[in-house]
């Protein structure tokens, strides 16, 4: 199946300025397995996603259509064929 | 002309046909030997008088240099002009380059011969004014031999139009020229010196990338993107030293190029020795670099200069000053929202690298570096200071960066958040946590200070290569002897005030740890409300605050050159982290903390609240050295005679988290690390740093 993944400004320079990317994976897969094939094409987005224990940073959301994952099942959120996934800063500063 | 003669020089073969004449081998009768001899067109003669032509060509005959095509004789005959040349056996550097460029050390070798060349020629003030691939050759030895300095025309000003205009019809012999030809000269003025700095820098990017970097269908084309265009970025496959030589060249800004092909030649001899060794195979890996353009001049440092590393809560910020110290400019911010906690600058064996620590508050922190002063940064695609995964630590934020013994110039380490020390090999390029410590039975009993748990000082002994000192807030000093791989708390005497047990062990929020190279045996330590000093390697602590508003504070320096004179900034309280009674004053002692000292002059003495953080004092290695510190109101102050006199440098940045002084070390020579001030040292006339000239955006 293939889903898409909107791609926030500052980390595009990571997908070759792609603001969509698109990912291939087999049917069934969770977000973390989807995050994992995405991190293959582009590894940049690894460790400014997730922290190096596997969490989503604090500051960033993932949403699902319009979902946010952290009230759907986290990583572990399954990923229906077609899926697109946004990468979203959180609101913050200071 | 093969078989005629000329004077004495018998036409044997033609060699080749450039820009301003037919060039032959023929023999010298006389001598008995080969030459190259060069018969000058009537059109490229006709340009300039005669006169002023054979006065230059004899100039240029008078340059001995092995890097430089040796003119043995300049004449006449009837109309024609010749020139009779060294025969050199060899290709052209244009023949030699490929579509995919040379090789980085075969460039940086090449390049550091053509320099030369040029400094031996300027110095003589002689003017090259057609430095390209084509006048470059290279022997069999790899030798290279540039040709024809002085002898090239200069080109008037509808010359230069006509160029533009008609690039792709015309068979022009200065077609060749175009590409190389420096903005200024576009610009209808004479070339000079500076002209061949750039040149050098465009002839040197056509050998790294294979390419030329101002390019186009039509002169009109090249020439817009030569006076406009900016530099087009080398390969990713470019050191970053050769790139920033490379680019500094290409300066469009004369003042800004390398004012001397000698400095030039300096610094690709440093990327010759330093940089490409310490290049590492899996740099082609490493992600996309940060260009940083965005509304912001960037500094131009040169040797000698002085520069001020500014990290703030929401970027950095670069300061610059040459050694005098009195007027500075400021670029930034870089990395602009971002909190930088951390910079170095690392000067070892002929590096120029800056160092930083950037945390974004939604994408983490990650340790980028830059050696061209800014402009280009690096931009990781992994962060290389990871928690191993079964720590089960993820890290939060980079406290300091610290570069290892001069004698090991490979060597770094970083104190993270949460509290660690990270230790690289092999220049940064991949980094280790340093498990002695990580593992210390005390770790699960140490706290977060205010700032969280964090390692925020690294000393290395400069005197044993096994020994080094951190502190941890709040764990306290931790000493190893054995190259970390055990540690030992050394907090003997340090008081707490926050737990029931006022001597503690360990527990101790320290806020900075202090030594000097020359007495590496004795330390001194700001703490959460205490100054003390140890005299034997932190074994056991002493209160030396006797003489101070408040033992209450956060930065300590040592004098670059005096290990008795330490500078402290003391807050009133932890409660009221602020100058006490409003008057912002360092303080001083140079009796290693028998008494301490005032220094007030030129700072505020009246509702000056400020506070300077755990890093923000420093002080840069000059003679009469110059000390700074930057507040949480965004001001610099510094001095540039030790503490006597103050000057505001700059205000209205954001809250600085650290100042870091550095001297510019460009000429291969290791950064001057701290050192006893010979008795006989110069004392400098005073003042204070006086005015900024901050840079404009473009």
């Amino acid at each position: 199946m293939q889903v898409s993944f909107k791609v926030p400004g500052p980390l595009r320079e990571f997908t070759e300025n792609q603001s969509i990317v698109r990912v291939e994976l087999q049917a069934g897969a969770n977000l973390l397995q989807t995050l994992q094939e995405l991190f293959v094409t582009y590894p940049g987005l690894r460790d400014r996603v997730l922290t190096e224990t596997g969490e989503t940073r604090q500051h960033v959301n993932i949403f699902v259509g319009n979902e946010n994952v952290r009230y759907l099942g986290g990583l572990a959120t399954p990923i229906p064929a077609g899926a697109e996934i946004s990468i979203v800063p959180a609101i913050t500063g200071g | 002309m093969i078989g005629q003669t000329l004077d004495h020089y018998k036409i044997l073969a033609q060699l080749g046909e450039g820009g301003m004449g037919v060039v032959y081998r023929a023999r010298d009768e006389v001598l008995n030997r080969d030459v190259a001899l060069k018969l000058l067109l009537h059109s490229a003669v006709d340009k300039v008088s005669p006169d002023h032509l054979l006065r230059e060509a004899q100039t240029a005959s008078s340059l001995s240099h092995p890097n430089i095509c040796t003119i043995h004789q300049v004449g006449q005959t009837g109309e024609d002009f010749y020139v009779v040349m060294e025969l050199i056996e060899g290709r052209s550097l244009s023949d030699l380059i490929t579509t995919t460029g040379l090789s980085m050390e075969t460039v940086a070798r090449y390049g550091t011969q053509i320099a030369d060349a040029l400094a031996h020629a300027h110095d003589r003030g002689i003017v090259h004014r057609d430095l390209k691939g084509s006048n470059v050759m290279v022997t069999p030895e790899g030798r290279v031999k540039v040709l024809d300095f002085g002898l090239a025309t200069r080109l008037e000003r509808e010359e230069i139009s006509e160029l533009t205009l008609s690039y792709t019809a015309l068979e022009s012999k200065l077609v060749g020229t175009l590409p190389y030809m420096a903005p200024e000269i576009l610009r209808g003025q004479k070339g000079d010196h500076l002209s061949d700095v750039w040149s050098l820098g465009v002839l040197l990017y056509e050998a790294v990338a294979g390419k030329l970097p101002f390019r186009g269908n039509t002169g009109f084309e090249v020439t817009s993107a030569i006076l406009r265009e900016p530099c087009p970025p080398l390969p990713s496959t470019v050191p970053y030293g050769l790139a920033a030589v490379i680019q500094r060249c290409l300066m469009k800004e004369r003042a800004e190029r390398y004012q001397r092909a000698s400095e030039v030649r300096a610094a690709l001899e440093t990327v010759q020795g330093a940089v490409l060794q310490t290049r590492h195979p899996s740099e082609e890996s490493r992600g996309p670099r940060t260009l940083v353009l965005r509304g912001m001049e960037h500094l131009t440092a040169k040797n000698g200069d002085v520069l001020l590393l500014v990290g703030t809560n929401k970027g950095a910020f670069l300061l610059r000053s040459s050694r005098d110290r009195s007027k500075w400019d400021v670029a930034g911010p870089y990395f602009h929202g971002q909190g930088v906690n951390a910079m170095a600058y690392d000067g070892r064996c002929g590096k120029h690298r800056l160092w930083i620590s950037t945390n974004n508050v939604m994408w983490g922190a990650f340790l980028r570096s830059s050696d061209d002063f800014g402009r280009i940064w690096t931009n990781p695609l992994e962060a290389g200071i990871r928690f191993p995964t079964e720590s089960g630590a993820a890290l939060r934020n980079i406290w300091q960066i610290t570069l290892g013994r001069n004698d090991e110039p490979d060597k770094l380490y970083c104190g993270v958040e949460p509290a660690a020390l990270f230790e690289s090999k092999d220049d940064g390029e991949s980094w280790s946590l340093v498990r002695g410590l990580y593992e210390h039975p005390h770790r699960p009993r140490w706290m977060p200070g205010n700032g969280g748990l964090i390692l925020h000082t690294i000393l290395p002994d400069p005197s044993n290569k096994h020994r080094m000192y951190v502190a941890v807030s709040a764990g306290g000093v931790y000493r190893t002897d054995d190259g970390g791989a055990t540690w030992q708390a050394r907090n003997n005497g340090v008081r707490v005030v926050f737990l029931p047990e006022k001597y503690p062990e360990f527990g101790q929020c320290v806020h900075k740890i202090a030594l000097h190279d020359s007495r590496p045996e004795r330390l001194f330590l700001q703490n959460h409300w205490g100054l003390y000093r140890s005299d034997n390697r932190g074994d056991s602590w002493q209160d030396i605050a006797r003489g101070v508003p408040s033992d209450f504070g956060f930065g300590m320096i040592v004098h670059p050159h005096d290990a008795d004179c330490v500078y402290i900034v003391p807050v009133e309280s932890d409660e009221f982290r602020c100058t006490p009674e409003g008057h912002l004053r360092v303080y001083r002692t140079r009796n290693a903390g028998g008494s301490w000292e005032p220094l007030t002059r030129g700072l505020p003495q009246k509702g000056a609240y400020e506070t300077v953080l755990r890093d923000a004092l420093s002080a840069d290695s000059l003679d009469l050295a110059g000390i700074y510190f930057g507040t949480r109101s965004g001001k610099v102050y510094g001095s540039r005679d030790e503490g006597k006199s103050w000057k505001k440098i700059v205000e209205g940045l954001p809250q600085i988290l650290c100042v870091k002084a550095a001297v510019v070390r460009m000429d291969g020579t290791p950064t001057a690390t701290p050192s006893l001030k010979p008795k006989n040292a110069k004392k400098h006339k005073g003042g204070r740093p006086t005015r900024v000239r901050r840079r404009k955006s473009r």
